[in-house]
């Protein structure tokens, strides 16, 4: 599998680290009410969807940059990689 | 009593090879070090890199050189580069020839004993390289002046092409023998 990095271009899928669903990085506010509940569902609670799916890759044998990669869970083809910051800031993060 | 004197060696004891037109070189008088700048703190070190070594810095994948010829920047990931230099253990720590002129503008790591740095080239480099480099070496897609990080047998490996036929290849001491054994075989194992 090639991952088309927004920087580096296509590189091999060998030289990431998944890690997994991109709701990851919408870590939820530790000083809210509802806290307890909301870390419940972030850390436990997953979509496990057949088709389009955001998750998180580590380039680690690259630039060591995290992206979000939207990959066909049944084609595994990828349509769309962006670096997690970028997308964090987007998402009003502090990343 | 004697006076003992510690006398810094080559990782591979300055290995050279010249086989099947394809030369592999220990470089042994690299110095290196790592430069990362705070975040938004790009323009500042820009500004201080241009003022103290006449170049500009590079973007990730990109190689700058000092306007004294004798210093590279390779543009490693967002905000992190590597300087390298020629530098012998008599002149002292490598840091200082950084450090001190960048100042509060970059964060500074030396580097130099944790990389074996090889000078592949010849014809043939390519050749030997496509086996093991999953990187796309075509000088149309990989020219003078690019670097990448990525592995080979499993290493981490930086490449950097320093010419039409000639790459530096730095990867990790701790792994160096491994690392010279999979270029060496890989030279080796050339049919063209």
């Amino acid at each position: 599998m090639i991952i088309n990095h927004p920087l580096l271009g296509p590189r091999d899928a060998a030289e990431f680290v998944y890690l997994g669903d991109a709701s990851l990085i919408n870590r939820p506010d530790a000083s809210s009410d509802d806290a307890a509940q909301a870390f419940y569902e972030y850390l436990y609670l997953r979509d496990n969807p057949a088709g389009e799916h955001k998750e998180l890759w580590y380039h680690e044998q690259g630039d060591r940059s995290w992206l979000v990669v939207t990959r066909n869970t049944l084609t595994h083809e990828i349509s769309k990689v962006e670096i997690a910051r970028d997308v964090a800031r987007a998402a009003g993060g502090s990343a | 009593m004697s006076n003992f004197t510690f006398v810094s060696q080559p990782v591979l004891g300055g290995f050279k090879q010249e086989c099947k037109g394809v030369s592999i070189i220990e470089q042994t008088k690299l110095g290196i070090v790592s430069v990362a700048c705070p975040n938004d703190g790009d323009a500042a070190l820009a500004a201080s890199i241009q003022k103290a070594f006449g170049c500009s810095l590079p973007k990730v994948s990109g190689v700058e050189v000092s306007d004294s010829g004798t210093m590279r920047w390779l543009g490693l990931q967002p905000q992190q580069w590597f300087v390298l230099f020629e530098h012998s253990a008599e002149q002292g720590a490598p840091l200082a020839t950084i450090k001190d002129e960048l100042g509060d503008t970059a964060y500074c790591t030396d580097q130099s004993d944790s990389w074996v740095s090889l000078a592949v080239s010849g014809p043939l480099a390519i050749t030997a390289l496509e086996r093991i480099c999953p990187i796309d070496l075509h000088l149309s897609v990989f020219p003078v002046g690019t670097v990448a990080r990525t592995t080979m047998e499993h290493l981490g490996v930086i490449i950097t092409r320093t010419g039409d036929e000639e790459f530096l290849m730095m990867s990790a001491t701790s792994s160096a023998d491994s690392f010279l054994h999979a270029i060496t075989l890989s030279v080796k194992n050339i049919t063209a």
